[in-house]
């Protein structure tokens, strides 16, 4: 095809969701098994893929989310052995035997975590596309620490950025979600 | 596929036998922070990676002998939580955000050689060793400051990984940042000092020049002089001589050149106050700037 300046044009052809699973499926030479939300996972990946990717292409589960892929924004969070962690700088590879929540982890049964509940009740979200590694990030403190400081709170936080926001109902969201029971809090994983 | 790119040994020995092995086209992957992200932007080619993941025993901090012995694999995280020299844990509650220090360790920053380690440049200001592993000719000791050559580049050798690094205990330190913001910020520059039981002192500066900087010539003159007002301003005059920063979006060579000897400075005169050392007279602490 040439268009009026008389310059080739390409036409991009999509390769279509089958052949994308085909050409992910030669690719995944690497057995791996971990826990995942709770429940074990088997699965063959790519050993040079990352969690980031394992979770949103191979598991579906896409409500980790990814804006940077370098470890600066924080919306990729998730809890590992139930520490915080930006699963675009972790290899697929590295969680072997390990524990994985994400933020689909969170609920229990039909009830949101008690900080989904917050951000819900305080309108901490705005785009939105960070709120889900703040909420991980904000689980992760509050499982260990059930009446964080406002400082302790900015601290836990500061590894997520938010664009829209300028974080006041976030941190609000959090200081809300505090000092419920342990048992609430609890996010499972740690070692 | 024919080769294997990616390999996960399950002991020192096995992780040690691959890499000499795979010599240069053998990349440890520790905690991933640098790795990772190098390998998705293309700026680091990596060939074959080599995970140490699942190999036992290369974290934990112990004290043992005068010294604190930190596991390669040991995270920012743990340093941070656990009872280490102030400029080492200031340095690593610097590094990224939480999720970052979670994952980083210190052997990786290491390893990584960047002149803006600031667990490195703390690591050095301590006067710390680091202990070098290889299949074949076993483990070496080196001062970390004799590490680094330049950006990326150290004498750690095709068939060596870092196993341990080894803090002399007793030491008082500081360190201090200049970043663009507090947290997830690249330093613009930073630097650490300590002064020994005896009252040796040792400064190192980063993000000035092309390796994490000890500044020698100001150690020694401050060794011989103490911490007076006269010899700090030299020891501050010299750092801002010996460092050969350079411009980049971050910040300015020239600005990178004055913070280093106002660093230096402030520095040497927090650390003057905790205790006053050698000549100067105890009531002369209160006069510092």
């Amino acid at each position: 095809m040439t268009n009026a300046s008389g310059v080739e044009e390409q036409t991009l052809t999509l390769p279509s969701e089958q052949e994308v699973e085909k050409l992910r499926a030669a690719e995944a030479t690497w057995s791996l098994s971990f826990t995942l939300n709770g429940e074990s996972v088997e699965l063959m990946v790519d050993p040079t893929e990352t969690l980031y990717d394992t979770l949103r292409e191979r598991l579906r589960l896409i409500g980790t989310k990814g804006a940077c892929l370098e470890g600066e924004c924080g919306s990729c969070t998730v809890l590992l052995d139930g520490k915080p962690v930006t699963a675009c700088l972790v290899t697929s590879p590295q969680v072997q035997g390990r524990t994985v929540v994400t933020v689909e982890g969170l609920a229990k049964d039909d009830r949101l975590h008690p900080v989904q509940e917050s951000f819900i009740a305080c309108g901490a979200v705005q785009c939105g596309y960070c709120t889900p590694g703040l909420i991980v990030s904000a689980a992760a403190l509050l499982a260990h620490n059930s009446t964080p400081s406002v400082e302790e709170v900015r601290e836990a936080l500061e590894g997520n950025l938010c664009r829209c926001t300028g974080y006041t109902k976030i941190i609000d969201a959090v200081l809300e979600a505090a000092g419920d029971e342990p048992a609430v809090m609890s996010v499972g994983g740690e070692k | 596929m024919t080769d294997t790119l990616y390999y996960q040994p399950k002991s020192v020995d096995e992780a040690l036998q691959i890499k000499a092995e795979l010599g240069a086209e053998g990349t440890f992957l520790a905690g991933g922070t640098d790795v990772v992200v190098g390998i998705r932007k293309g700026k680091l080619k990596v060939a074959r990676t080599i995970d140490l993941s699942q190999v036992p025993g290369l974290d934990g901090i112990r004290r043992h002998d005068g010294f604190l012995e930190i596991g390669a694999m040991t995270t920012h995280k743990a340093l941070e939580q656990h009872d280490v020299p102030a400029a080492l844990a200031q340095s690593c509650e610097t590094v990224g955000g939480p999720q970052i220090r979670y994952l980083g360790t210190v052997g990786g920053q290491i390893g990584t050689a960047s002149p803006a380690g600031d667990v490195s440049v703390a690591l050095i200001a301590l006067k710390a060793d680091v202990e070098l592993r290889s299949a074949a000719r076993g483990t070496r000791r080196l001062p970390l400051d004799e590490v680094f050559v330049g950006p990326g580049k150290t004498v750690i050798a095709d068939d060596e990984m870092v196993t341990r690094v080894f803090v002399p205990l007793g030491r008082r330190s500081d360190f201090y940042k200049i970043g663009k913001r507090d947290a997830v910020a690249i330093s613009l520059v930073m630097a650490a000092a300590s002064v020994g039981p005896a009252g040796d002192v040792a400064i190192a500066i980063g993000c000035v020049a092309p390796v994490p900087l000890r500044i020698k010539r100001a150690e020694a003159l401050l060794d011989a002089r103490g911490l007076s007002d006269e010899a700090v301003d030299e020891a501050a005059t010299i750092a801002r001589e010996d460092c050969s920063p350079i411009s980049d979006h971050r910040g300015g060579a020239d600005y990178r050149r004055a913070m280093a000897g106002t660093l230096t400075k402030r520095l040497l005169s927090r650390l003057r106050e905790v205790t006053p050392v050698k000549a100067k007279p105890a009531e002369s602490s209160a006069e510092v700037a």
